[in-house]
């Protein structure tokens, strides 16, 4: 990654970053919504089972609602609400994954949840925080498993499931921001007027 | 400096319209002579209709094979972690012969794709814009036959088919990474309903929908990028223009034009 000069300040870009990324973090957010609405209707076979579920997505759709509301309306929330919320995208998830009533754990499919909203994140936050978002999830996520007792710590196949699926969790994290990292500078370089356009894909490598 | 003649039907051309790729000698090379060229570099502009190239611009307008360029480091750094993660899953508790024969043998032949395709981008020459499209459909044939082998649905390493999609979701325009996409759910989503019972299901769903999420989010991202930097272009033009016509009136305001 080349250091050329930023035109705006740290704090401008950052802000920009956050206010520009915070839509993809509101589709990404929305798309597991979704999933897990039709999720919950379709599977219930009953009343009570119906009800234990549903609120861990009425949750998440309440908070972005708010998110996008306060978006649309031209007044994006500050980067401590936005990752506030993202944590609680963790959170939520992770919960999915360990009370889900009939498979917990390892066994339960909501896994898949954790791609997107990592993904997401690391395309707006800076490194440090994307690598800290990214440790958090995959320590959740872990910790899940371990937790409801479906690892056994054997180097068997459920371990080697485990790792793969963190692996990928980590992937997400880095390949977002690295092309987030890819994309400041091609915004420096815009914004300086790259007049170096033709020679600039091999310092990105 | 070859010969070759500038056609802007046959060549790639950069945004603002003055570089060309010369596949011959695989350089940029200005469209005008070298010393007008100097004089006259100016930052990438949105392309006009009439800079049409081979590249990405004749699928999309706004999306510039630059946008590729940028991207394919993605995809072919998304492409090691597969091929990583792969070898180091094949060789943990392999079942049988055959299995690992298949997975050895595709990681392999992606790992010397991937390498040559690394080896262009550290030299400063991104690939054919048609071999990136093929490496990625490259991707997503090991994965299906990775999930095929073992077995369609209960297969873990579906998930793979993120890594791939995050790669093709920045680097591809819309167009493309919807059709990639698509390739992907379909694909998948046959070959797990065949293979899946009616209880799993639902399971398929949220993987099919999340491996679309993400190609989503991705490129909305990159097309967010893209305008910010256009609208970054042309602040800088504008500023520049002022500072020319103030210097050409000697600071004092242009009375004639204003």
């Amino acid at each position: 990654m080349s250091n050329t000069r930023e035109v705006r300040t740290a704090k401008q870009a950052e802000e920009e970053d956050v206010f520009f990324g915070q839509t993809v973090i509101m589709w990404a957010r929305w798309s597991v919504i979704v999933a897990g609405i039709a999720l919950v209707l379709w599977t219930s076979t009953n009343v009570a089972l119906l009800t234990q579920t549903m609120p861990f997505f009425l949750v998440l759709m309440a908070v972005n609602f708010f998110l996008h509301g306060r978006f649309v309306m031209g007044s994006p929330l500050n980067r401590t609400v936005v990752t506030v919320a993202s944590v609680i995208d963790i959170v939520l998830i992770t919960a999915i994954v360990v009370l889900w009533p009939g498979s917990h754990g390892l066994n339960n499919q909501f896994y898949v949840l954790y791609m997107p909203v990592v993904f997401a994140f690391a395309l707006v936050f800076t490194r440090k925080i994307e690598v800290a978002y990214t440790v958090f999830a995959i320590l959740a996520y872990a910790g899940a498993c371990v937790l409801t007792g479906t690892v056994p710590f054997d180097l068997g196949n459920e371990d080697k499931i485990l790792v793969m699926r963190l692996i990928v969790i980590a992937a997400m994290g880095f390949l977002g921001n690295y092309y987030f990292r890819i994309q400041r500078d091609r915004l420096a370089r815009a914004s300086k007027g790259a007049t170096r356009w033709a020679s600039s894909t091999a310092s990105r490598v | 400096m070859s010969t070759t003649q500038w056609n802007p039907g046959s060549h790639l051309v950069s945004p603002d319209g003055k570089w060309y790729w010369d596949g011959i000698s695989q350089e940029w090379k200005p469209v005008v002579k070298e010393a007008k060229a100097e004089a006259s570099q100016t930052p990438p502009t949105a392309p006009t209709p009439t800079t049409k190239s081979r590249g990405l611009d004749s699928f999309v307008g706004t999306i510039r094979s630059e946008d590729l360029a940028s991207g394919q480091t993605v995809l072919v750094w998304a492409r090691w972690i597969l091929i990583g993660t792969g070898l180091l899953l094949s060789f943990w508790t392999p079942k049988d012969l055959l299995t690992l024969q298949v997975q050895l043998a595709a990681i392999i032949a992606l790992a010397f794709g991937n390498f040559y395709l690394h080896v262009q981008l550290l030299r400063g020459r991104p690939a054919l814009d048609n071999v990136v499209y093929g490496a990625s459909i490259a991707d997503i044939a090991v994965v299906t036959a990775l999930v095929l082998v073992q077995g369609g649905y209960p297969s873990p390493v579906f998930i793979f088919y993120f890594a791939a999609i995050v790669g093709i979701s920045v680097a591809f325009p819309t167009v493309l990474t919807a059709g990639y996409t698509a390739l992907v759910v379909g694909v998948y989503g046959i070959i797990s309903l065949a293979t899946a019972t009616t209880d799993e299901y639902p399971a398929v769903f949220i993987r099919l929908l999340t491996i679309a999420a993400v190609a989503v989010c991705g490129n909305l991202f990159a097309r967010h990028e893209a305008e910010r930097r256009a609208d970054a272009i042309r602040r800088h033009t504008e500023t520049l223009d002022e500072i020319g016509q103030k210097s050409s009136t000697g600071g004092q305001p242009d009375v004639e034009h204003s």
